[in-house]
């Protein structure tokens, strides 16, 4: 069945990236006990508890720390992820044989959509929530909201880049072109929108990134109001783009 | 079943101003087991794809079992039903032909794994290696395995025997006779290799540029086609509406006729025409004579060359 196919041919990158943001995770989240002695590197645990700290402000460092490391997370399991979307079928050939099948084309763009987000969030839940284990581990201070918190908040920002991976290698008709688009139109956006802040002094909220820059700038003692507007816009920009990509199969010819 | 297996009234299908298909009508019987011919380009692999909804006509109207294949509804009850093999034989190069087989029985409700085990025995698949690791021929062996384990009512086959040897071509004729054919299957097949048509199909349509210019049952072909080569000045053909092609080869007039050669031959004869063969025609020899490239006669049913000649009436 198609989940099947999906998950075959998405699990070496899911690994991939499971395996790296897991790296990463655990090394940032031991990166404030390694210490250097006589030449050779040791881990001391008792940096998490130096009474001098207080654990809460600790954690919240270290936090964010994991953070730097695994917000990126969503968004590059997202483009690597959506590059295996239908589309990218009519470059291997295999369009078809999986148009033949007596599924709809809807079904099918939605399937990989599905079993993208399952993957994305392992890639986002797994490293973040084993750093706050070991974190609340190393301090004893299991209060690791922001932690727990960030995963969702880093799938959501990535939704729209799967979509908007998808609707590419949908438009381009294959994975390496759709992700040169995606990379492309991010790029635009990025440059327009640093004309606009830079030079014209617009001041333009993110257009959906908002709430992964919360996560690594609501430290105290300055907390920022929650982006709900680019959470939304996340949220419309997530449907819209598959279903882009969805309305572009169904009219496509083989 | 009283419906058509396949039916398409004047289907038409341009790429720009390129016509692709032009005025399509088939009318293929349930349990009929027909052979469309053509060069390559005539615009068979176009008909297949728009009978599936992979290529939407430009006019025209089509039913699979009864059912449009251009309202996804209905295409659905289609692919349910209908086996497809495609000229381009790709499948996932990551599976093997085990994996293959377990994805695709999911999507078929008449899946049938001791068809599959069978096949797979039968056409020596190896069914552990990679599909990218499979030669041309296994590749083509596994796209049929996934096709004639469905057990579907109809099967569209294109070009199913390109890049397999004689033995394995034997070997899926054979198959088809036995498991599909005697249950009443309906086979729409594409194939360059003629001999294979003619120990399988009990009709025929041969298409060119588009136009279907000849359909009608092999039996029929081989019992009442004749080529008429003739040699006169002169000569009109325009009362007769049996023949299917006239060309001219120097001094000599070649006339492809579909039914009663005889009186044919007699109408040219008393326009002082020396005839000097009439002889059966093969699927082999009529597919040339109807393809070729020659300079059509100029007087006469020359024109008929582009009309399709039709057993069903």
């Amino acid at each position: 069945m198609y989940v099947w196919k999906c998950w075959r041919e998405t699990r070496g990158r899911f690994f991939f990236l499971l395996t790296l943001f897991v790296a990463i995770a655990i090394l940032l989240t031991l990166l404030p006990g390694l210490q250097e002695r006589n030449g050779s590197l040791y881990f001391d645990r008792r940096d998490y508890t130096i009474p001098r700290h207080d654990p809460s402000v600790w954690v919240n460092l270290v936090s964010l720390m994991v953070l730097s490391g695994v917000w990126g997370a969503g968004l590059l399991s997202a483009a690597f992820l959506g590059a295996t979307s239908p589309g990218s079928e009519f470059e291997t050939g295999t369009i078809e044989y999986l148009w033949t099948r007596p599924r709809t084309r809807a079904s099918i763009t939605l399937t990989h959509w599905g079993v993208c987000l399952a993957e994305m969030l392992m890639v986002a839940i797994v490293p973040t929530y084993l750093a706050a284990t070991l974190l609340a581990t190393l301090t004893g201070n299991w209060n690791q909201s922001l932690l727990l918190v960030a995963p969702w908040l880093i799938v959501i920002v990535g939704l729209p880049m799967l979509g908007l991976t998808t609707l590419m290698t949908a438009l381009r008709r294959s994975a390496s072109s759709g992700l040169l688009y995606t990379a492309a139109v991010v790029a635009v956006y990025l440059i327009l929108r640093q004309i606009a802040n830079g030079p014209l002094h617009l001041q333009l909220p993110p257009l959906f990134a908002g709430p992964a820059l919360w996560l690594m700038t609501n430290h105290r003692p300055y907390p920022i109001m929650f982006p709900w507007g680019s959470l939304v816009r996340a949220v419309l920009l997530a449907a819209a783009f598959p279903l882009a990509a969805q309305y572009l199969l169904k009219r496509a010819e083989v | 079943m009283s419906e058509r297996a396949i039916l398409t009234e004047g289907l038409s299908k341009s790429f720009g101003t390129q016509a692709a298909v032009a005025e399509l009508n088939l009318q293929i019987q349930p349990g009929a087991v027909y052979g469309f011919l053509g060069r390559n380009g005539a615009g068979k692999t176009t008909t297949m794809r728009m009978l599936l909804g992979l290529v939407r006509p430009t006019k025209g109207s089509t039913r699979v079992l009864g059912h449009d294949p251009t309202r996804e509804d209905e295409l659905m009850r289609i692919l349910e039903r209908v086996a497809f093999v495609p000229q381009r034989k790709q499948l996932y190069p990551w599976a093997t032909p085990a994996e293959l087989v377990r994805m695709n029985k999911g999507y078929f409700p008449r899946w049938s794994d001791d068809a599959a085990a069978r096949l797979a025995q039968r056409l020596e698949i190896p069914m552990k290696t990679a599909f990218r690791k499979l030669s041309i021929g296994n590749q083509s062996k596994v796209a049929l395995l996934l096709a004639l384990a469905q057990e579907a009512e109809v099967l569209i086959l294109d070009e199913p025997s390109a890049g397999l040897d004689p033995v394995m071509v034997d070997e899926i004729l054979r198959t088809l006779i036995e498991d599909h054919v005697s249950q009443g299957h309906t086979i729409f097949l594409s194939s360059h290799h003629l001999g294979e048509v003619e120990q399988i199909c009990d009709w025929v349509g041969i298409l060119e540029q588009g136009h279907l210019l000849l359909e009608s049952r092999l039996e029929e072909i081989r019992q009442e086609f004749r080529l008429v080569i003739a040699t006169g000045e002169g000569l009109s053909v325009a009362s007769s509406s049996n023949v299917v092609s006239a060309t001219t080869d120097g001094r000599f007039r070649r006339y492809v006729v579909a039914r009663e050669a005889d009186r044919f031959a007699a109408e040219l004869r008393s326009q002082g025409a020396a005839i000097l063969e009439i002889t059966p025609l093969g699927l082999r020899e009529l597919f040339l004579h109807l393809v070729r490239k020659e300079d059509s006669c100029t007087s006469g049913n020359a024109g008929a060359k582009r009309e399709a000649v039709s057993s069903f009436s």
